[in-house]
């Protein structure tokens, strides 16, 4: 739940509003998309909900423990237990194999999935004991998605998963998402700046110029498979 | 205007400017302990042979028993012999008031007419020489002056042959004869009682008998003159005389010892230093190499904007050229300051009219020609990889790099790891050349600590092993002559004396092969007590009855082996020449040594029981009264109380070799420090990536720390012991290079030093892996994931 959520970037001797108070409430096995252009606020606004970066003002809160304004080991906490991250750049350990990479994740969770049922749930059952050198572009950001999903989080917060993917390995890319979504009930917010990816949601947030300036709720998810680019 | 790409250059390095700082100093402790020994050699050397220049120092010297002066003429005649200067020369004991035990002189004769010395000229520092005809003024030794507070007008009193004198003292002089002013035979000076006196000709040889004759010479050699045919001459014409043998200056006391210290100095100047700059030449091609590899992209973009390859190459080039002007700007700077702050020592030991630093600027350029080109040939290698990619390979993100298990997984240990420790043990495996190099700079870090602590193992072992093993007596007495054993008798005889043990021993050369020595050969009593003679692990070596034992430094000299036989000359009396066997060798550290049985020296001699001294312990509630009676036996020559021995070589040698290790230390931290925060700030910058995302997926700062740290630490853990063993290595090769004949070092390490080496890295690790360790957690986490590899 956020009401009023503020942001401001000082570089140098200039002030740059990133977020003009947005209010914004999302509810548990929701799949949200949030779509606007570059510099839309987007990204800050997911890494704000994600616990990675702090509001200016305005009040942020998850299941009624409040995020703003709060230490850095509560964050900490935040995002080890609640919060599954996935990135355009996959950010995968390359000295690890996939299956190492997500349990390294396992190793610190409260109450996680094992390695192997993570991966079986993105499709790369057969490919665990690889490197991410071994891997291609898609395999690596699913072995990503096994590594946020892995600890059972509530929330799934994927910027640009399909930005460094070609059409196809971007389809199973989402797939996986929409699969963890339906199947473990995650709220799911996915960034992008591809309108068609609006189709896979419940609801599409549009932002501008750190605004949400549209909201809409889809009344039918359209199954992944049938989303073209 | 600056070049852009000399501003983005100087960005850059504002930006790395910790570790800037930790390689520029590294490199600059090598550069100034090169600076410092370089120049102080130079500063010795220039001092020196401008001093002997100018002050006519002589190339041959000689002893002898007493030869008319008419014989010095006929020296003079010797082809190849240019000046020549017959003195007499003379043992006296010194009796000053404000000390207890009297203290010892050499009285040289000046010439009777006041004309100047023709060799060896003094250098008045104060005062003036000696009126025509006065006969009891003396020119005293700047360094005994100062030590005991003497300066002209003031009086001395002298034993001059068993009559005490009084002498007022005229001036204050030093000679290039005595740069290094000690006892004859002795290793330490003691400037509170011992010094050279010069006085005039007829007031020194009349009261030994020698008026018209002379005692000592010393000649110059012509330009060009072979010196052995002179000495050769020298020695058949002194022979009936009773020459002791001419040397040249290479084996005279002073010159010999001067000699010695540049070879010591000289050791320290090349291995030691070049260590350090090794250390250095691997950082910057760490810091480098990495850099280079960040910047792949700007690289590509530079090309694709025109640059040609080796404008870029040339712009990497230059960082290593900021940081080898940095090393040396403070290298040199501080290589000048603590040379010239160390000369000070010098001056403990080196007395010249003058002792100004020079500053050796050769070594410098070299120096910094040989770091340079070390760590600009290793970072060539990266630049010209990263150039030669065309610009549009280059801009595409690298790959993620090829990664396998390692070879402990492949043996099966795979589950003895944690996924941190797997991480670490395959990043190693992945770049070896890397964590070879890292380990390197660690080792040499590590091993740099060794020697500074085995210096000062090696003066403590000498201490004890000197003057409590080897030397038990409190007191050795020597005559001005050889005498009969009512000598002795009245030596045992004196008050206080708990036991005595005489001493007898000969001026001789001793040949083996082509090479040979000028020493003592001094008897010893069987079983002797007092001043026992020692292997390396402390045994007592008994005596032979027939045979000689020797030190082995001398042994090693001659190149002689147990079982040789010895040609001894001796050049005193009868100067009986034999062939002695050589039975076995002594561990000692000053000087070289040899020893007989004094029966059997006595029967070589083919004489009674003459003594020339005695080992002597005293009872110490009768220190004082034993001294009074000692400065009343007016054939005593020479007193030397081994207390005073013991405190005289702890403000000397052992002050200056633990300047140098303090100063060695604090150098060998420094690098420590530079090294390890080089590498932890390297594998920061390197692993950024993996350590935000890790923060991101919830690992705590503390977890993310240790795996940062894990690599390294195992790294380091690899290098401590290489680094030990390198450190030995390194210590035992450069403290060997001090043995030399007048003073040499037992190689001794401490298993302290060893855990202080630790302790020291393992330090520094701890504050370096805690300054990385904050800036952690101030990583950019969406900075750092947003952009490409």
């Amino acid at each position: 739940m956020a009401s009023g959520l503020r942001k401001v970037y000082h570089t140098g001797e200039v002030d740059v509003v990133a977020l003009h108070g947005v209010d914004l409430s999302l509810d548990g096995g929701e799949l949200v998309v949030l779509l606007g252009a570059s510099g839309s606020g987007k990204s800050t606004l997911l890494n704000i909900l994600g616990g990675l970066d702090t509001p200016t003002s305005g009040s942020l809160s998850y299941r009624g423990w409040p995020l703003d304004g709060t230490d850095e080991q509560t964050l900490t906490l935040y995002r080890r237990n609640c919060v599954g991250f996935v990135f355009q750049f996959y950010n995968l350990i390359p000295s690890l194999t996939a299956r190492e990479n997500v349990a390294l994740i396992t190793g610190i969770s409260r109450d996680p999935m094992p390695p192997e049922e993570a991966l079986a749930m993105v499709g790369l059952a057969a490919r665990m004991d690889h490197f991410p050198s071994q891997l291609s572009g898609g395999e690596q950001q699913r072995v990503a998605i096994a590594r946020a999903i892995a600890k059972r989080p509530e929330v799934l917060l994927c910027d640009e998963p399909t930005g460094a993917l070609d059409v196809t390995t971007g389809i199973q890319v989402l797939e996986a998402i929409e699969r963890i979504n339906r199947e473990l009930g995650t709220l799911t917010v996915v960034i992008t700046h591809n309108a068609v990816m609006a189709e896979m949601a419940d609801r599409v947030l549009h932002l501008s110029d750190g605004r949400i300036v549209k909201e809409r709720r889809n009344t039918e998810r359209r199954p992944v498979s049938s989303l073209e680019w | 205007m600056l070049d852009p790409l000399d501003l983005k250059l100087l960005r850059d390095l504002g930006r790395m400017k910790g570790q800037v700082v930790a390689v520029s100093l590294v490199m600059a402790c090598g550069l100034a302990m090169m600076i410092m020994t370089r120049s102080l050699i130079l500063t010795l050397e220039s001092t020196r042979a401008a001093y002997y220049q100018s002050h006519a120092m002589a190339d041959v010297f000689v002893s002898l028993k007493r030869a008319p002066l008419a014989v010095a003429d006929r020296v003079t005649d010797i082809p190849g012999v240019a000046r020549v200067e017959a003195r007499v020369a003379v043992n006296v004991t010194l009796d000053l008031p404000t000390m207890p035990e009297p203290a010892s002189g050499r009285v040289i004769s000046l010439p009777e007419d006041g004309s100047p010395q023709r060799l060896n000229r003094l250098f008045l520092r104060s005062g003036r020489l000696p009126r025509i005809d006065a006969r009891r003024e003396a020119v005293l030794g700047e360094a005994f002056a100062t030590a005991n507070g003497m300066k002209p007008g003031d009086n001395l009193t002298v034993v001059i042959n068993g009559r005490r004198e009084t002498l007022e003292i005229c001036g204050i002089a030093l000679s290039p004869e005595f740069v290094f002013e000690a006892r004859p035979g002795e290793t330490l000076p003691d400037h509170r009682r011992f010094s050279v006196l010069w006085m005039n000709y007829r007031a020194l040889a009349v009261a030994y008998n020698l008026d018209g004759a002379f005692n000592d010479l010393c000649l110059d050699l012509a330009p060009g003159a072979q010196a052995e045919p002179v000495l050769r001459e020298v020695d058949r014409l002194l022979e009936p005389y009773g020459g002791t043998g001419s040397y040249t200056r290479r084996d005279q006391a002073s010159a010999q010892r001067l000699d010695d210290e540049l070879r010591v100095l000289g050791s320290l100047a090349l291995v030691y230093p070049l260590v350090f700059l090794s250390v250095a030449a691997f950082m910057v091609n760490a810091v480098l190499s990495r850099i280079v590899r960040l910047q792949r992209e700007q690289i590509a973009q530079m090309k694709a904007l025109g640059y040609a390859s080796w404008q870029v190459g040339l712009h990497y080039m230059k960082f290593v050229l900021v940081i080898g002007f940095l090393g040396t700007l403070i290298g040199g700077l501080g290589g000048r300051w603590l040379g010239a702050d160390l000369l000070s020592l010098y001056e403990l030991f080196f007395l010249f009219p003058k002792l100004e630093f020079r500053m050796d600027y050769s070594a410098l350029g070299l120096a910094l020609l040989v770091c340079l080109g070390a760590s600009a040939a290793g970072v060539l290698t990266v630049v010209w990889q990263a150039v030669k990619l065309p610009p549009a390979e280059a801009m595409r993100p690298e790959p993620p790099t090829d990664f396998k298990p390692s070879v402990f997984e492949r043996i099966g240990l795979t589950n003895l790891f944690s996924p941190t420790l797997r991480m670490a043990l395959r990043n190693i495996e992945r770049k070896p050349w890397q964590a070879l190099f890292t380990c390197c700079g660690l080792s040499l870090a590590t091993g740099l600590m060794v020697l500074p602590g085995a210096m000062s193992d090696s003066i403590d072992y000498l201490l004890t092993f000197q003057w409590n093993r080897q030397q038990r007596h409190d007191v050795a007495v020597f005559l001005t002559e050889p005498g009969s054993p009512s000598g002795f008798h009245d030596l045992e005889h004196l008050p206080g004396v708990i036991r005595a043990e005489s001493i007898r021993s000969v001026p001789a050369r001793l040949r083996f092969g082509h090479r040979s020595r000028k020493l003592a050969v001094t008897g010893l009593e069987p079983g002797a007590y007092l001043n026992r003679l020692l292997d390396a692990d402390c045994n007592v070596i008994d005596l032979p009855h027939d045979g000689l034992v020797m030190s082995e430094k001398l042994a090693e000299v001659l190149g002689a082996g147990i079982g040789d036989m010895i040609q001894v000359e001796v050049m005193e009396g009868r100067r009986p020449s034999l062939q002695i066997p050589l039975r076995g060798t002594v561990t000692d550290f000053a000087g070289v040594d040899a020893f007989m049985d004094i029966t059997a020296l006595r029967r070589m001699l083919k004489e009674g029981e003459t003594i020339n001294g005695a080992f002597l312990t005293i009872d110490h509630n009768r220190w004082d009264e034993f001294m009074r009676g000692i400065k009343d036996t007016p054939r005593s020559a020479a007193v030397m109380v081994k207390r005073d021995q013991l405190a005289a070589f702890r403000e000397t040698t052992a002050k200056s070799i633990d300047t140098i290790r303090g100063l060695y230390f604090v150098l060998a931290v420094i690098v420590a420090f530079g090294v390890v925060y080089n590498s932890a700030r390297i594998s920061l910058s390197e692993r950024s990536r993996e350590l935000a995302t890790l923060r991101v997926v919830g690992f705590r700062l503390g977890e993310v720390r240790g795996l940062l740290i894990g690599e390294l630490g195992i790294l380091v853990l690899v290098a401590l012991p290489v680094g030990l063993l390198f450190g030995r290595g390194l210590a035992l090769y450069i403290m060997s290079s001090f043995s030399t004949e007048t003073v040499r070092l037992p190689i001794v390490i401490d298993p302290s030093t060893y855990s202080l080496a630790v302790t020291v890295v393992a330090t520094a690790a701890a504050i370096s892996f805690a300054l990385v360790g904050r800036m952690v957690g101030k990583l950019d986490l969406v900075g750092v994931l947003k952009a490409r590899d």
